[in-house]
């Protein structure tokens, strides 16, 4: 590295303090380079998702009906991302999934609106609760909650784009966020398959 | 004292009180009731500090009276003022703390050595001090007492005026003008007044004995008002009997009590007193600042301090690691670690570094440029190399406001190494470094959800650069810089399309963040 570098052309006009300041820039931008740029040789090919890192990845398999796997990830905060697996009955349906609707139960589960820390205002769930219907193939299925807990949030997103759900169930696609009542999680963690299990229940890839 | 008088310097004192003193019967009436010398001057209106500090008692007093009129008296000498209790005679029983021995003080002299004495030994470099002065609340009820008495007895005379009960100094004044001269003299500083200096002295003096008496009768004297309103407050603040009135609540009743009800309750004249006052001396200096930068070089390093359970989250925290080295230095009692933003455990602090404040309280020095290097040598040349400082510098109070201030508008950059799940191409180049002033909108991310409000926040994204990471095609290093408060690796992942656009949307593939660093936090007044 040329620690003291020659003013190149285009800089020959350039009052000389000002020419000193470029080059100070410079190298410090070279010198952060340096600490930044990683050594190719240590770069997985593939890294882990934000998805596999942050979250452990739970499974139900025939939640309530044959055929309506659902996946529940969790956070290490506590927090349950819900959404529907990768073998779920509806996603093998020709076409995929057209409809998704949140207005089941007693309310619209779009409308609802959490607000504040203590998050107060969240509707409680029992684990069979309905969050929403898909509709595939002219087959309307229903997604529940798994979990017992508090409904923080719906992804509203696939009332426009239900298609999500059919390009990444897993990630964009999610259905819901739910926060576990105290104690729950205990209780129904040992009923949850892990990642190794489903994939191998249902002999998936 | 000599039978020719009084020493030379207390007679010019004599001399510059005489014009006020009231007359000599009446000044024989107050020496008899029990009060001392300086009491009998402050009442009179002086306010001349000579007359206080002269060394007068009560002799040269008495002295003075019999070469006026020639009357012969004899006194049992003042152990204890009845309205000072001694305090204005600098007597009293010190101690330095709660819990440690007492110490006898019997003169303005013992009391200076005594006070200078501890903030040699705690070590203070002071270049000033304030006096802050706290009198228990049973002086004020003497006060009063007296002067119903004065007035009951004299108020038809022709020398009294209303002047006499009103315009005077009050105890806690006169004692801080009685010692600010000794002090400033043998601390060789100034004192200031209001507590203006950052250096205070608290002097607290209590006196048991009398206080339980005031106690007593000031719940008797509440109760009593309560019951003459009637029933209107029921239960709302029974306290039980042996519960303690705070200062404020005897001074509010005494301030309700008429003067009639005053003279039904309490002694009039008061009583002299025969023990002596207790008194807390305290040191403190008011808290200094250490302002500077830090440069965060582990990924396994807190910005404050994490302890779950017990465990401590990670191998260290920036808030310990510079704030345990300045209270070191400075030899102070604790400390507050304040910056501008904070970045996650995993996330490095390079580039010009974040600027922050060390409080640190009561701190015994006010360090100067040698000791300041040497907190940042201590840091930066310390064994594992997890944290650097740079800019440190004692700054003022309102470093706060500026830190405050500057927090939520300046721009951060920062450099974050990112993979996404297709070659990049130069189109994606320019796609990203075309976009300026992005606005991104940003739910809560779900890593955060749990503690904080679900909200949509609106961002920017100032620009963006791209820099190849040679030997790889799915791997780039992305320079962003954006407005504070972004969260930027939910801005890279998407966090399941909760934030968008996100790079993973702009680019139509999978994008995900391995590494992050903070290159630059922009505020001048840190530089």
């Amino acid at each position: 590295m040329a620690e003291n570098a020659e003013p190149s052309e285009e800089t020959l006009n350039i009052p000389l303090q000002e020419n000193n300041k470029q080059t100070i820039e410079e190298e410090k931008r070279r010198d952060l380079s340096y600490v930044l740029l990683p050594n190719p040789k240590d770069l997985p090919q593939t890294p882990p998702a934000a998805v596999e890192t942050n979250f452990s990845r739970y499974f139900v398999a025939d939640f309530m009906k044959p055929g309506h796997d659902q996946y529940v990830y969790r956070h290490a905060n506590g927090l349950c991302v819900i959404g529907l697996a990768r073998a779920h009955v509806a996603l093998t349906e020709a076409g995929g999934v057209t409809v998704v609707d949140f207005n089941v139960g007693k309310s619209d589960r779009s409308e609802l609106k959490v607000t504040g820390k203590r998050k107060r205002n969240a509707l409680q769930f029992e684990s069979n609760s309905a969050l929403c219907k898909v509709s595939a193939n002219g087959n309307c299925y229903i997604v529940r909650c798994c979990v017992k807990g508090s409904l923080l949030e719906v992804n509203d997103r696939l009332i426009k784009q239900p298609d999500l759900l059919n390009s990444s169930a897993d990630r964009e696609g999610y259905v819901a966020i739910i926060m576990p009542k105290q104690g729950e999680w205990l209780k129904i963690k040992d009923s949850l398959l892990s990642y190794e299990e489903y994939v191998k229940l249902r002999g998936l890839s | 004292m000599t039978s020719s008088g009084p020493a030379p310097e207390s007679g010019t004192a004599l001399i510059k009180a005489k014009p006020f003193l009231p007359p000599c019967h009446v000044i024989h009436d107050l020496l008899s009731t029990g009060v001392c010398i300086r009491c009998i001057f402050r009442l009179s209106g002086i306010h001349d500090r000579d007359c206080y500090t002269s060394p007068l008692d009560e002799s040269d007093l008495i002295l003075f009276l019999e070469e006026q009129n020639e009357i012969k008296s004899n006194f049992t000498t003042i152990t204890y003022c009845c309205i000072c209790l001694g305090v204005l005679c600098s007597v009293c029983c010190v101690q330095e703390k709660t819990g440690a021995a007492f110490k006898e003080i019997s003169s303005v002299n013992d009391f200076v050595l005594f006070i200078s004495d501890m903030i040699k030994r705690e070590g203070y470099q002071i270049d000033g001090f304030s006096l802050e002065v706290s009198v228990p609340p049973v002086i004020a009820a003497n006060e009063r007492a007296l002067r119903l008495h004065i007035k009951q007895k004299y108020e038809k005379e022709q020398w009294f005026n209303d002047k006499f009960l009103h315009d005077h100094m009050s105890v806690k004044d006169s004692l801080k003008l009685l010692l600010n001269a000794s002090l400033e003299k043998y601390l060789a500083v100034q004192s200031v007044e209001s507590l203006s200096s950052p250096f205070h002295i608290r002097l607290t003096y209590s006196h048991f004995e009398t206080s339980q008496k005031l106690q007593s009768l000031v719940v008797n004297c509440r109760d009593s008002k309560k019951r003459e309103r009637g029933s209107g407050e029921n239960g709302s603040s029974k306290k039980a009997s042996n519960e303690s009135e705070s200062d404020a609540s005897i001074y509010r009743v005494l301030d309700l009590i008429g003067d009639h009800d005053f003279c039904t309750r309490f002694l009039v004249p008061p009583r002299k007193a025969d023990k002596p006052c207790q008194l807390v001396v305290a040191c403190h200096r008011t808290p200094i600042y250490i302002a500077g930068r830090y440069l965060k070089y582990s990924r396994n390093v807190s910005q404050s301090r994490w302890i779950i359970d017990d465990e401590r989250m990670g191998e260290a925290s920036v808030e310990e690691l510079i704030g345990e080295n300045v209270l070191q230095i400075c030899r102070g009692d604790g400390y507050k670690f304040h910056s501008a933003g904070r970045e996650d455990i995993d996330v490095r602090m390079l580039g010009s570094g974040r600027p922050f404040l060390v409080e640190v309280l009561n701190s015994r020095i006010l360090p100067s440029y040698t000791e300041i290097e040497r907190i940042a040598d201590n840091i930066n040349n310390s064994d594992k190399k997890l944290v650097g400082v740079g800019n440190l510098k004692l700054v003022g109070a309102e470093a706060w406001n500026m830190m405050r201030e500057g927090e939520a508008e300046k721009q951060k950059e920062y450099a974050a190494l990112v993979w996404i799940s297709r070659p990049l191409t130069d189109d994606d180049v320019c796609n990203l470094t075309s976009l300026k002033d992005l606005d991104v909108a940003q739910k809560t991310p779900i890593r955060v959800l749990h503690r904080r409000s679900p909200l949509e926040r609106s961002k920017i994204i100032h620009w963006m650069k791209i820099e190849n990471v040679e030997g790889t095609t799915q791997y780039f290093l992305l320079h962003l810089c954006t407005q504070a408060g972004t969260y930027i690796k939910e801005f890279v992942h998407g966090d399941l399309g909760r934030t968008h656009p996100s790079i993973g949307s702009i680019l139509g593939c999978r994008a995900e963040i391995l590494q992050l660093d903070v290159t630059d936090v922009k505020m001048d007044y840190f530089d």
